[in-house]
């Protein structure tokens, strides 16, 4: 059975449970607290990166709140996270079968509109498949705190910032599919994925499968 | 709680206070949403204030720039005067009144004679009246599309000069605001942010002139400190902490204090032939504000790692200037002398916490004039100031077994972390008795590396470094007296401590912790005779001033990112009471 399988029987903590509603109302807020481009008098226009964004919906969700867990959620990324995964889909750093075609086409300006309407999105929260369809994640109370301790010990917050609330080029993944996330820090813990400069495959060298899934739970709780 | 139209009668106290190594990010202010935030005080402004007596800050002198040490009124430096004691004459408070301490009001987001300049996360700048709390103005940097920044998105203060303020921005940015008004007189972009440049610290302002470093070390930029004119923001020279040519230097094998640092010299050597240049992306960043010898008319800062902080095969040699005290001529920008502690640093343990000019005995005992630095390897470094010579290193203040142990793929164990030590935390030394102070973290961590090569505007660290389960992580708050380099006193702490440490006249050393309290240890002992609890984690350096006669001490409980403490948006200001 998969740690994030929604049937997986857990305990409950009261104080823990979390409704579909809450986790919609933090992620908003933390949007609001940090994935706003800070200061700026005017915010950019997103009507060119809402229009481009219509080919990236069947998989990512119109507002970038992908349905289907093995596509991240891109609402309320950092939009220079996302600008910068782009260009290194279209170089070729960054490897997808799905993205690498994608993004080929894209020009600099292309990725700039499509980073800044993603960014500007309110992500709805994390997500985990059940038969064809999807799920609000609940994640497990134990997990979470797991996850949460080890993230203390890796010192993920002094790159991610307070909350993985991500900052400039290094990712929001709060709020994050938990299966996308699991997928992430595998493939840079075996070097599949190197195109964030090695920074992450240092990190997870030595995190368990067991450490990455509760990872995994304690930023879907987030 | 002052009578309204008594505000009026002073002089203009400024008071930078940097929430240092604090990234604030529980406020919604921070964030320049739409919300403008106005000033909100403990205690509300009377009417008469609100309505009939706005004030209006005074201008600041290059003469009272440069009296700054023994003008007990004001807190006009970002580390009190241009040499960056962090002293204060001020000793109304003192060992005896300190336990009386009250709050008089708590700024929400944001105070002098009082004017207070606060500046907070994201660049935003409050000028606050420095007994009440009442907001002046407000002004709020609109932040360009491209920010590239480690560490958190902190701003460490304003310099001010005359009628200006001078604020440096993430977005890597100058800019020279009216002190009256809040309003943006001239900026100037100083780097690219695309290429990892921001700012995030207090520039230093003298004589026409505004100098600011850059950080970037982590995204293998080239450091630099700039000098501006401050009427135009004209640039006026740029010193290099990375040369054009000669970083391999003199192949050390030693640190400053003679510890091998297992360095594969002859691999060095191999692969410095290869000619790969890489002095453009060798970092080098200038974290922190410079100090400044009048006399001698020299500029002495800290630089701090190399790029990247723990991958060095493909940056052979000592990557000069990197994690050195560096002194250059304040007129022209030009090289005088550096001092290296640790030369092709692989652990980020570099040198970052401000120089502090102090009088100091030579090793014949003659007292000479020095300049001393804190390093994240947890010493004291007291130099001669004329040619940056070690005169000699303290005790160690932290643990140190391990140390220069190689980072390897798998982790290595230094019971030194990569925190250090002292980190940014201005350190602070007492003329009167001879003492200088630090605060450190003790955080054992693994190191662990992981080849990368330059990969332009990303996160370069070449590597990570973690803390280890089970293995407990505390502080110290240490003094030292810098005749001998003994550690004159010691108070362990819970939490490993980042932010800053003042002293006073009335023999006293503020400083807070992640955990909220804010305390006053007696300067001569370390004996705790006062603390408040203040809600948030205290990470920043206090200041202390004085208004109508009356002394305030102030700090910010703005919590840290680096360190997770707990986050708050408060600037704390407390006097004895009537």
């Amino acid at each position: 059975m998969s740690v994030f399988d929604p049937g997986r029987p857990r305990r409950t903590v009261a104080s823990r449970t979390r409704f579909p509603g809450t986790a919609t109302l933090v992620a908003a807020a933390l949007a609001s607290l940090f994935v706003c481009p800070s200061g700026r008098a005017e915010g950019p226009d997103l009507e060119p990166g809402r229009k481009k964004a219509q080919y990236c919906a069947g998989c990512h969700g119109a507002d970038g709140n992908s349905q289907l867990t093995d596509y991240p959620i891109l609402a309320g990324q950092t939009s220079r996270y996302l600008y910068l995964q782009l260009k290194d889909y279209k170089s070729g750093l960054r490897k997808s079968d799905m993205m690498t075609p994608a993004a080929e086409p894209l020009s600099k300006e292309d990725m700039l509109e499509l980073a800044a309407y993603y960014a500007a999105q309110r992500p709805k929260g994390p997500r985990v498949a059940k038969g064809e369809e999807s799920v609000p994640f609940q994640p497990d109370p134990d997990r979470v705190e797991a996850g949460k301790k080890k993230s203390a010990e890796v010192l993920c917050t002094m790159c991610h910032l307070g909350e993985f609330a991500g900052q400039n080029e290094v990712p929001r993944v709060a709020g994050q599919h938990p299966e996308y996330v699991v997928r992430q820090l595998r493939d840079y813990r075996s070097r599949a994925r190197t195109n964030d400069a090695g920074t992450m495959t240092a990190v997870a060298r030595t995190l368990s499968d067991e450490d990455i899934d509760n990872l995994a739970h304690y930023l879907a709780s987030l | 709680m002052k009578q309204s139209n008594r505000v009026l009668a002073y002089g203009t106290a400024f008071l930078a206070i940097a929430l240092s190594g604090c990234a604030t990010t529980s406020g919604s202010e921070k964030q320049g949403g739409d919300k403008e935030v106005t000033g909100t005080a403990g205690e509300k402004p009377s009417a008469g204030m609100q309505t009939g007596y706005a004030k209006v800050p005074k201008p600041v002198s290059q003469e009272m720039l440069n009296a700054a040490l023994g003008d007990d009124r004001n807190w006009l430096h970002p580390n009190k005067d241009y040499t960056q004691t962090r002293y204060s004459k001020a000793d109304q408070v003192n060992t005896g009144n300190v336990k009386r301490l009250r709050p008089v009001f708590v700024f929400q987001t944001a105070v002098v004679d009082g004017v207070m300049y606060v500046t907070t996360s994201y660049d935003h700048v409050y000028a606050v009246d420095a007994t009440t709390g009442q907001e002046l103005w407000h002004y709020k940097h609109p932040m360009g599309p491209v920010t590239t920044y480690c560490c958190g998105p902190n701003n460490r203060g304003v310099a001010v000069m005359g009628n200006k303020l001078f604020l440096g921005t993430l977005d890597a940015k100058l800019v020279a605001l009216d002190n009256k008004t809040g309003k943006v007189v001239w900026q100037t972009q100083i780097a690219d942010p695309e290429k990892g440049y921001s700012e995030t610290m207090a520039p230093a302002a003298i004589e026409g002139k505004v100098l600011i470093g850059t950080n970037g070390g982590e995204y293998g930029i080239r450091g630099f400190v700039k000098a501006f004119d401050a009427e135009s923001g004209k640039l006026l020279w740029t010193f290099h902490t990375i040369p054009d040519q000669g970083t391999e230097g003199v192949w050390a094998t030693q640190d400053a204090t003679g510890h091998d640092m297992h360095r594969d010299i002859a691999a060095e050597k191999a692969q410095l032939a290869k000619g790969r240049k890489f002095e453009t992306t060798l970092g080098g960043g200038v974290w922190m504000t410079p100090t400044i010898d009048l006399k001698s008319r020299t500029v002495f800062f800290t630089v701090g790692n190399p790029s990247p902080d723990l991958y060095g095969a493909e940056r052979p040699g000592d990557n000069l200037y990197t994690d050195s005290l560096v002194a250059i001529d304040l007129d022209s920008g030009k090289y005088k002398w550096h001092y290296q502690y640790i030369a092709h640093d692989v652990w980020d343990l570099d040198a970052v916490s401000p120089p502090i000019l102090v009088d100091a005995k030579d090793k014949s005992g003659t007292v000479v004039p020095a300049v001393i630095h804190g390093g994240k390897t947890g010493y004291v470094y007291v130099h001669d100031r004329n040619d940056g010579k070690l005169i000699r290193f303290s005790d160690a203040m932290v643990p140190q077994e391990g140390r220069w142990t190689l980072p390897s793929p798998k982790g290595e164990r230094m019971a030194l972390g990569a925190n250090g030590g002292v980190e940014w935390s201005p350190m602070a030394y007492s003329p009167r008795l001879e003492l200088a102070y630090a605060v450190n973290l003790v955080q054992p961590m693994t190191y662990h590396v992981e080849p990368s090569t330059y990969p332009d505007g990303k996160l370069w660290l070449g590597g990570a470094f973690k803390t280890i389960p089970n293995e407990p992580q505390t502080g110290n708050v240490s003094a030292v007296d810098i005749h001998t380099g003994k550690i004159a006193w010691q108070v362990k702490t819970e939490q490993p401590m980042i932010g800053g440490i003042t002293a006073t006249a009335g023999d006293l050393v503020f400083t807070g912790e992640g955990n909220g309290f804010f305390k006053a240890y007696d300067a001569k002992n370390g004996k705790l005779l006062w603390s408040f609890q203040c809600g948030a984690g205290v990470n920043a350096p206090p200041v202390t001033y004085m208004v109508d006669g009356k002394q305030y001490v102030a700090v910010a409980a703005g919590g840290n990112t680096q360190i997770d403490f707990k986050r708050g948006n408060s600037v704390l200001v407390f006097a004895l009471p009537e």
